[in-house]
């Protein structure tokens, strides 16, 4: 496939020097940045792309903010053209105009330039603690349009050839709650823009500019000839995969579908949705871009996991992603988008997964549990001042994939990891809540030969003032993860708000109050299991119940495994029966 | 007076001694088990006789010990650790579990076929008690002391060996875990039992527990083993005092260690990189990689510009240990790394060691299965009647067998042919490894010296070196004692921390003098403790700031003496300024907040000569021992052998050679040539296929 006369050693060293300028730029975010979703939690990405808008490096992030981002340097690239130099940096977090996921995620861009020559740009993208709209944070579930959900950046200029244009920052940070912090979390994620610079420059200073983007021309043909060997190892055929959310936020407790229909043929994947829903009214739909990034997620875990730390433009030619104009898996303007990266984004992952396990039983995984996040904004009694707050405590653990259970305490399906918990301290330091409670609960995992991770039992007290909840980054009271090749599903999630004795339930997508001194409570399913629970080793059953991850009946009742927890025994015998 | 350092490795105990006049003798001695304390005392006994003293003699004259331990490590790996329990806040059982939501934390997160993690502790032994204590130390509920005595009496009928007590936000007060460790002790008697306060006082609950488990997991072993060495060397005549070397570079007392035995992970590698950092620099080197390579470990450190990097970010395993440590990767591999056949029918080296006891085939000690040692010995790269100075004999025959039947055979090689795989699959895994620390961040490994020690790393490092394309190699003369010589070339010393939260804008300097001015005479104390005159202590002062709302720290140096205002005003400068060096940008127009205040506290190196040997000229022939067959590159070479001892200083000589040293050999392949320097440390240089020279 190629001629191009490149020594070993430089090649491997330029490929990890790319993928470790990615992650030094992350530790620029996370070490300067003042939100704690982004620094704690991590909901922030990093990346390098090429000035032909493909992809260099993708490490560890979620899967929206960066996988499906060379549209929007192509979009750039395009509205640009000439007028882009050394210096100029480019904000936008516009789905319409520049292939964003939603408008809380604001990226910025940055030119690299070698010798007078376009390079690279470089990219970080950061979940911001406010962008407007109608409630603090994002994920508010009832927009009535795009223009109700925040401040809409088309990708515009915020540094001009080296020089900070304060008109634009003032407008921007003008249309935020809480702008100073906004103000520091934009200066790290550019900081880390200027990092990468310094770094690619030095890089391409010592091998030179010829030898640098050969091996970025090697690493891309290498991956794509991976892929499609790994393609070509399927079985042909086409597979069928879905799963729903529990409504659109507007219309209460109507699903919304997504199927996926994923075709191998020879050494090409497609994904094809064209059987989802229709977009909605509601905050659930997903742009191209974001349907994108979550269904190439899903394909590159059935692929040699020894490729997973290198996936690159290469890797992506191979795929191709169906999703018609006007379903929620391409949704136009002025459809809102506020609550993609949980719902539908979660369930285009699930139905790619659910599909191409289906194709490959003996690789086949399990869905996550589903996200229990939430949004609430309020007022410190320590300090007199606002604060606005989010969580991922609160979520149930990993589906389980063939061969092995899911992670206990792994959260977040479309972050496959990459986003982070916090932590219960650091919460109580820092915002007036107290938790109550935060561990796992039995039999709260999707059951299977392998099971998923358990669920959680989350509660925290108020201990500031009465707050309203925007749980629009929660899913999973009426719907379920899916389980993989007989596995189950992982179960139901319930929510509620406690006051004393009295407790009320809550619901995903809603608004929700939670007054001074009560408690807000969650019951979080976990994740979907893969195979037949009846096969599970019986040993590992005993395991569980010891350790009280199940309990005795669903050890008989599911795995078909009788035990005796006095003696931590199985009785084989009886165990043979009820397997036969 | 005489200073001595030991260094107790998974197969060799190494021994260093800077005696009155100032020079540097080393020794070594095969590491026993179970009781590593037995070959602690073989390595002083040897140093004893070569003084020709007796044991109580040498050791009485001995004014300071420090001692590196790889017990601690090994036991977590290993996972030989005990049977811990842990007693915790009602409703956070899990937290150790939890964790912060990793899926698999060395795989990328587009590989999911990775196993769940396993923790340290068991869910049922994870119990929990009525308590809490909030954010700022307040208590919200009074700890029941009738749920303490429950969880004891449960975890003795489990039988737990070691006790973990982590209680939520434990480091703002510390009265509820003090109690329940109490209570608890009471009831299970001599089980070992920790706290998480004492073990890292610092938020976050999930990095402070699990450092704490590992702690208890590893207690009871490493404490047995200290006492019982303590009781040895004071009942041998030790008068002086013994210190211990911590993860972090610094060292403690045996009684500071055990109640925190976790300090004690990576006590020997950690000292390492100072070692190599003073001998590369010597050489004219200044981004290096320090490679240690004993009987059944390597160690690498990355030294770039000359700075030696700590990490409060490091897991061991699959355990999170967030104190402060040398940034140090350990891999398995080492001169007792066994070589195997794997299902695939494919050729393995290690991670299964020979260890010393039975040891190498080659041992004659029972051992059968071939080892990295025997591999070496069948291709003439070691003497089998000067191994250690002929202290262990070789068994030629016993090598040559175990590589016959065990690799040759199955995979249908010669017994010579078997053995360059063996050699050649062990650079491979272990140049692996170095990119590990170097290439896969970035750094281009052609611009770095590789400083190699450890009794085994001077025979292999040209190898990796080729593989690499490395072109410089430094093999110091203490090769054989290399983490034992970091101790020496390494600041003693300790670290005092005090947390106190202030607005830069309305910071109170009464309250900064004061939390200086404790540290420092607590140092003064701890200098009386270490047998130093206070007045020979360097204090340096550090405070760490970070602009409000952020949650991480710059630690910009403060100055000494009496702080005034405008010293203040100008730490708050430096910080904007180092936060731009580190960050590229700063935020004047944000407020500034101080969060912790350090001193360190270190004493003056004792001075120290390594021996120097006189000018010789480039002609090494004096020197010439003997002629012995050696393969390279699959052909059998009559090879010059030189003795160590009688080189000098400006000597060359050209591979293929053998430098024979008491403690180690020189591997010098084809296309490697040798210079030996004034202190008869061995620079090695390749010939790259594609250099000019």
């Amino acid at each position: 496939m190629s001629a191009r006369n490149i020594d070993p050693i430089t090649l491997s060293t330029t490929w990890h020097a790319f993928q470790s300028i990615a992650k030094e730029m992350r530790h620029v975010i996370d070490r300067t940045a003042q939100s704690y979703l982004i620094a704690q939690l991590h909901d922030m990405a990093a990346g390098i792309w090429d000035a032909r808008a493909r992809t260099v490096a993708v490490p560890e992030g979620p899967t929206s903010m960066f996988l499906s981002q060379h549209f929007s340097v192509e979009y750039i690239l395009d509205k640009f053209g000439d007028d882009l130099h050394p210096g100029d940096v480019i904000v936008t977090n516009d789905p319409y105009h520049g292939q964003c996921n939603h408008l809380p995620d604001w990226g910025f861009f940055r030119p690299i330039f070698y010798k007078g020559e376009l390079i690279f740009v470089a990219l970080t993208r950061g979940h911001q603690m406010d962008t407007g709209g109608s409630f603090p944070g994002g994920y508010f579930p009832n927009g009535y349009d795009i223009h109700a959900e925040g401040l809409i950046i088309p990708p515009i200029k915020c540094f001009d050839r080296g020089k900070e244009r304060a008109d634009i920052f003032e407008l921007l940070w003008g249309n935020v709650r809480w702008p100073e912090g906004v103000r520091i979390d934009n200066y790290a994620l550019m900081a880390a823009l200027q990092v990468c610079e310094n770094r690619i420059l030095a890089m391409l200073e010592k091998y030179g500019r010829d030898v640098i983007l050969d091996c970025v021309d090697e690493m891309q043909d290498r991956m794509e000839r991976s892929v499609r060997d790994g393609i070509s190892k399927m079985p042909d055929g086409t597979y069928y995969g879905e799963s729903a959310t529990d409504d659109d936020g507007t219309t209460l407790d109507e699903q919304v579908w997504v199927r996926c229909e994923a075709t191998i043929k020879g050494d090409e994947l497609i994904l094809d949705f064209s059987k989802s829903d229709k977009q909605r009214k509601g905050f659930v739909n997903c742009v191209y871009a974001s349907t994108y990034s979550r269904a190439v997620a899903g394909s590159f875990l059935f692929f040699d996991p020894a490729l997973a730390p290198f996936h690159n433009a290469g890797s992506m030619r191979p795929i191709t992603l169906i999703a018609p104009e006007g379903s929620v898996c391409n949704a136009q303007y002025p459809a809102t988008v506020g609550g993609s990266p949980v719902n539908v984004g979660t369930q285009v992952l699930e139905a790619t997964v659910s599909a191409l396990s289906k194709a490959m039983p003996e690789k086949a995984i399990a869905s996550w549990g589903r996200r229990r996040g939430h949004y609430l904004a309020g007022t410190d009694p320590r300090t007199g001042e606002g604060y606005v707050q989010t969580t991922t405590d609160a979520d149930g653990g990993s589906g389980a994939v063939w061969g092995f259970d899911g992670a206990e305490g792994a959260m977040g399906m479309s972050g496959l990891g990459s986003i982070q918990r916090g932590s219960v301290e650091e919460v109580e330091t820092r915002y007036p809540w107290r938790t109550v409670r935060y561990h796992f609960v039995p039999d709260l995992s999707g059951a299977g030969r392998w099971r998923g991770g358990s669920g959680m039992l989350w509660e925290v007290e108020n201990r500031g003032s009465d707050v309203s909840v925007a749980t629009g980054s929660s899913d999973g009271d009426l719907t379920q993860p899916p389980g993989a090749a007989g596995g189950e599903p992982g179960p139901l999630c319930k929510m509620y708000v406690r006051h004393g004795e009295e407790v009320t339930p809550a619901r995903t997508h809603r608004m929700v109050e939670v007054k001074t001194d009560e408690i807000l409570g969650k019951l979080s399913g976990g994740g979907g299991g893969v195979g037949d629970p009846a096969e599970r080793d019986p040993e590992k059953v005993l395991t569980d119940v010891v350790n009280e991850y199940i309990t005795v009946e669903m050890a008989r009742e599911t795995y078909r495994v009788v035990i005796d927890l006095e003696t931590r025994s199985i009785d084989w015998e009886q165990t043979q029966a009820l397997r036969q | 007076m005489s200073r001595i350092c030991i260094d107790v490795g998974g197969t060799f105990t190494d021994c260093l001694v800077l005696d009155s006049d100032g020079n540097l003798h080393q020794f070594k001695a095969p590491t026993t088990y179970p009781d590593p304390s037995v070959g602690f005392m073989n390595a002083v006994e040897k140093a004893a006789t070569a003084y020709q003293q007796s044991l109580e003699e040498f050791l009485g004259d001995v004014e300071l010990l420090i001692h590196g331990t790889t017990l601690a490590t090994n036991t977590l790996i290993n996972q030989n650790g005990a049977k811990t329990g842990m007693i915790t806040t009602k409703g956070f059982r899990d937290i150790l579990e939890i964790r912060r939501g990793y899926k698999n934390v060395r795989e990328s997160m587009y590989n999911v076929f990775v196993p769940p993690y396993d923790p340290l502790i068991p869910r049922f032994l994870r119990t929990e008690v009525e308590e809490r204590v909030l954010f700022n130390g307040e208590v919200h509920t009074e700890l029941n002391e009738g749920d303490v005595k429950a969880a004891a009496l449960r975890l003795k009928d489990e039988g737990v060996e070691s006790l973990v007590v982590c209680f939520l936000h434990s480091y703002a007060n510390s009265d509820h875990e003090k109690r329940a460790a109490e209570i608890a002790q009471e009831i299970l008697d001599d089980v070992y039992v920790a706290t998480s306060h004492e073990i890292l006082p610092v938020w976050r609950e999930w990095e402070r527990f699990s450092t704490a488990a590992v702690s208890a997991y590893i207690g009871p072993a490493v404490k047995r083993y200290l006492r019982a060495l303590e009781t040895r060397i004071n009942e041998a005549g030790f008068k002086g005092k013994l210190l211990l070397m911590l993860s972090d570079g610094l060292v403690e007392t045996i009684d500071y260690c055990i109640p925190r035995v976790v300090y004690l992970i990576n006590s020997g590698p950690a000292a390492a990189p100072t070692g190599a950092r003073s001998l590369g620099q010597e050489a004219g080197f200044d981004n290096l990689i320090s490679f240690d390579m004993g009987g059944t470990s390597i160690d690498i450190g990355h030294i770039q510009k000359g700075e030696v990097p700590t990490t409060s970010d490091a897991w061991v395993q699959d355990e999170r240990v967030a104190i402060k440590m040398v940034d140090v990767h350990t891999a398995g591999a080492g001169g007792g790394s066994i070589a195997w056949i794997d299902s695939l029918g494919l050729l393995r080296v290690g991670p299964q060691s020979a260890g010393s006891e039975p040891g190498p085939a080659c041992y004659d000690k029972g051992g059968v299965e071939p080892t990295v040692t025997d591999a070496d010995l069948v291709l003439g790269y070691v003497p089998a009647d000067f191994f250690l100075g002929g202290e262990i004999p070789l068994n030629a025959e016993r090598a040559e067998e175990a590589v016959a039947t065990r690799i040759a055979e199955p995979l249908g090689m010669s017994t010579p042919e078997a053995a360059q795989a063996i050699l050649t699959t062990v650079a491979a895994f272990m140049a692996d490894q170095i990119t590990e620390v170097s290439t896969r961040r970035g750094y281009d490994l052609r611009d770095m010296a590789i400083v190699a020690g450890g009794g085994a790393g001077p025979v292999h490092v040209p190898f990796i070196a080729e593989q690499l394309a490395i072109p410089n190699v430094v093999i110091p003369s203490v090769a054989a004692t290399y983490s034992a010589f970091g101790m020496f070339a390494m600041d003693i010393g300790r670290n005092y921390a005090r947390s106190h939260i202030m607005r830069a804008e309305n910071i109170d300097l009464d309250i900064v003098r004061r939390l200086y001015k404790e540290m420092e005479s607590e140092a003064s104390g701890g200098f009386a403790e270490l047998q130093v005159a206070a007045k020979d202590g360097v204090y340096s002062r550090t405070a760490e700031l970070r602009y409000i709302g952020q949650f991480h720290e710059v630690e910009v140096d403060v100055p000494s003496g009496s702080l005034t205002t405008k010293n203040l005003e100008e730490v708050v400068e430096n910080f904007h300024q180092r936060h731009e060096a580190l960050y590229t940008f700063n935020m004047r127009w944000r407020g500034v907040e101080f969060l912790n205040f350090r001193v360190r506290a270190t004493m003056p190196k004792a001075p120290f000569n390594l021996s120097s040997v006189a000018e010789g000229g480039p002609d090494a022939s004096a020197a010439l021992k003997r002629q012995r067959q050696c393969w390279f590159g699959g052909k059998q070479v009559d090879t010059p052998i030189y003795d160590g001892q009688k080189l000098l200083s400006g000597n060359q000589i050209v591979g293929p050679a053998i430098i024979e040293e008491t403690t180690t050999t020189v591997v010098i392949p084809p296309r490697f040539s040798c210079t030996v320097d004034h202190r008869r440390n061995y620079l090695l240089t390749q010939k790259l296929p594609n250099s000019k020279t």
